[in-house]
């Protein structure tokens, strides 16, 4: 049987202050949660900033839709990468411009393109002839960022299967939407997601540079945007990532295009990711083949949905229970068997009303769980507070 | 949000400083802003794009009313689709001759909003007693309206994406044309060409199809930003192209007001198009 658990940040106990913290939360607002820091996502903001100095930040709102994470983003500065209507009425709701959005599925309705033109969001990606006629009707109006596809071999989500038309095919594209009366602002990529290795992101960089050099040689209006996406890794094994070793590669290979080029990133994850926590609780206990088994108020279909269509394996953290350790399984509530959190996981024994904490939970998580058994979603409770991130 | 900053165009965006908020409203379906301009005065704006400035709007609502109404010279029934900000209605009002004026708007709220935020818009037009008003779709109405009735038809529409999409299309011109009476004849707003030149290729394609004179004319707005602005223009009657500058003038004289934009000599030389405009009806 494969293990579950190989590659699984754990940590046992806390301190006294954070098990106040923790408890505090559950009591105040009930489990299943997760808690927002603010605080974590200012700090995650600016330390990308310093990252990639050059380049204009676009929170991809679907990694975790939520107003106040909006809005903590918005008050720095950044920008949003927004992908349906519904992503846009959040943006609206909290009277953002839609003149800080670019727009970019690459597949739309029509009446998905006249809602984001309302919403303001001009910006369009496209990745081949037949999207671009879509847009045709309002051609004056909008941009268009033409989307490559590189696929990745090391990233944990690759995006270029889906979407991307192959890099040589970008002229001819370019090309002809130009003659059609399109303005083309540029290229965009998207490598992947949580990949450890900068190595796509360089190479990507790099054939644009080559790209828009070729391009912009031959039509009469250059192309003056790279959106290089997003996908930077977070460090769910907490084993001390080396961010700078990761970043300095890109950054370079950003320094190698042209200083007039408008550089466009999407990070979702990383920004959000570690300014989220959940917060469960153990609600029953069995004995099964020689097993602990624990049962959370949150699980796959909830808050760690995200083991499933992410691929992730959250950090967790037991700041309940002492004593001798052995094997257990955390299960979730739901009455699906697939509903597991973790095997194979060496816990010291706990009890009903004990809490799991699964840390770096920002990421995919919320956004994509669901109400199997009408269970409810985790409540979501905002906090200013930085987390203990380590 | 201490600026406005309109999204209508992905490289160019004007932007306007917001001295006081008044009124913003975020239903699911809109955006709407009336604020303080210190240079533009009170200004609307619906989802992101300039309605109307209460600095400039006469230039707008002069030339779309007194135009097809002096050029007609003796206009009774007068529609006037949208609008809702009154000033529309305060212009055609003017004309003593009209006997009555229809006005559809498809928002009670813009109307309600507009006589609290924008009182200088209407100017008491909506206590007129020749005014009959009707909230309804604009399409809905002229679907339902028997043939024949109005000498005159406005259409003071907003941007061609959202609630006032339809009053752009076929079924529109098609259905004003048929509620025109005869030698009747349809105003429209039609955007700024420079940067929207396909909104006039549309048009002409649309509103040429039910009418035997289509044109254009034309008036700088400065809000509209772009240069000049098109109304679009449909009759069966050239004629009413062709009315001389005294006659109008006669007209302006005998309907008994003073515009502040509106002469009969913009009047005529309004009809007269840039060479790229020229070019792309003609393509």
């Amino acid at each position: 049987m494969s293990s579950p658990a190989a590659g699984r940040a754990l940590r046992y106990g806390a301190s006294e202050e954070e098990k106040a913290r923790y408890h505090g939360l559950a009591r105040r607002h009930g489990t299943p949660l997760l808690v927002v820091s603010r605080e974590r996502l200012r700090v995650q903001y600016r330390d990308l900033q310093k990252r990639l100095p050059d380049v204009s930040l676009y929170y991809a709102i679907k990694a975790f839709p939520h107003p106040a994470v909006i809005e903590t983003l918005a008050a720095l500065g950044c920008h949003f990468d927004v992908a349906s209507e519904g992503e846009i009425e959040l943006l609206q709701a909290l009277r953002i411009s839609g003149r800080k959005t670019i727009h970019t599925h690459p597949v739309k309705k029509s009446q998905q393109i006249k809602a984001a033109l309302r919403g303001g969001s001009t910006t369009f990606v496209v990745d081949n002839l037949e999207e671009l006629g879509k847009l045709t009707p309002w051609r004056h109006r909008v941009g268009i960022l033409i989307r490559l596809s590189f696929p990745s071999e090391t990233a944990a989500v690759d995006l270029s299967r889906k979407f991307g038309c192959p890099p040589e095919e970008a002229p001819e594209i370019a090309e002809r939407a130009q003659r059609a009366g399109f303005q083309v602002r540029g290229l965009s990529f998207h490598v992947g997601s949580q990949s450890l290795s900068p190595q796509a992101h360089v190479d990507a960089i790099e054939q644009c540079r080559r790209l828009l050099e070729r391009i912009n040689e031959r039509l009469p209006h250059p192309l003056g945007t790279l959106d290089i996406g997003g996908g930077f890794p977070v460090d769910y094994e907490l084993r001390g990532f080396d961010y700078d070793a990761y970043f300095q590669p890109i950054r370079r290979a950003l320094e190698r295009l042209p200083r007039d080029l408008h550089l466009i990133a999407e990070p979702g994850r990383y920004l959000v990711a570690p300014a989220v926590i959940s917060i469960s609780s153990v609600i029953g206990k069995s004995r099964r083949g020689g097993l602990r088994w624990y049962y959370l108020d949150d699980g796959i279909y909830g808050s760690y949905s995200g083991q499933l269509f992410d691929h992730a394996r959250y950090p967790l953290q037991f700041p309940d229970g002492e004593g001798p350790r052995s094997p257990s399984v955390l299960a979730g509530p739901t009455c699906d068997s697939i509903d597991v959190i973790a095997e194979n996981l060496d816990l010291p024994e706990l009890n009903e009303g004990d809490l799991v904490i699964g840390r770096m939970m920002g990421a995919y998580t919320a956004a994509t769980s669901t109400r199997f058994n009408s269970l409810n979603a985790a409540k979501i409770v905002v906090e200013e507070e930085d987390f203990d991130v380590g | 949000m201490k600026e406005f900053q309109e999204t209508l165009y992905d490289s160019i965006s004007q932007c306007f400083r917001i001295d006081k908020l008044y009124y913003e409203s975020k239903t699911e379906h809109q955006h709407l802003m009336i604020f303080h301009n210190a240079f533009l005065g009170r200004v609307m704006t619906l989802d992101g794009i300039v309605q109307t400035t209460e600095r400039d709007e006469f230039i707008y609502h002069e030339m779309m009313a007194h135009v097809p109404l002096l050029a007609h010279g003796e206009a009774k029934e007068v529609l006037i689709v949208g609008g809702g900000d009154g000033a529309m209605l305060r212009e055609v009002r003017r004309h003593p001759g009209v006997e009555r004026i229809v006005m559809v708007e498809i928002d009670a709220e813009v109307i309600e909003l507009a006589r609290k935020y924008l009182p200088n818009h209407s100017q008491g037009a909506f206590e007129d007693p020749r005014l009959e008003l009707v909230i309804s779709d604009g399409m809905e109405f002229v679907r339902n309206c028997e043939a024949g009735r109005f000498d005159v038809i406005i259409a003071d529409s907003t941007d061609p994406i959202g609630p006032g999409e339809v009053l752009f299309s076929d079924d529109f011109y098609a259905e004003c044309h048929r509620v025109l009476k005869e030698g009747g004849v349809m105003a429209t707003q039609n955007g700024v060409p420079f940067f929207q030149l396909d909104e006039v290729r549309t048009t002409r394609r649309r509103m040429g199809r039910h009418f035997a004179d289509q044109t254009f004319y034309s008036a700088a707005v400065p809000t509209y930003h772009g240069g000049i602005m098109t109304f679009g223009w449909g009759s069966d009657e050239p004629a009413l192209r062709q009315v001389s500058e005294k006659v109008l003038a006669q007209r302006l004289s005998e309907a008994g007001f003073q515009p502040r934009y509106y002469t009969p000599e913009i009047h005529l030389a309004s009809f007269a198009l840039p060479r790229y405009l020229l070019d792309a009806l003609e393509e």
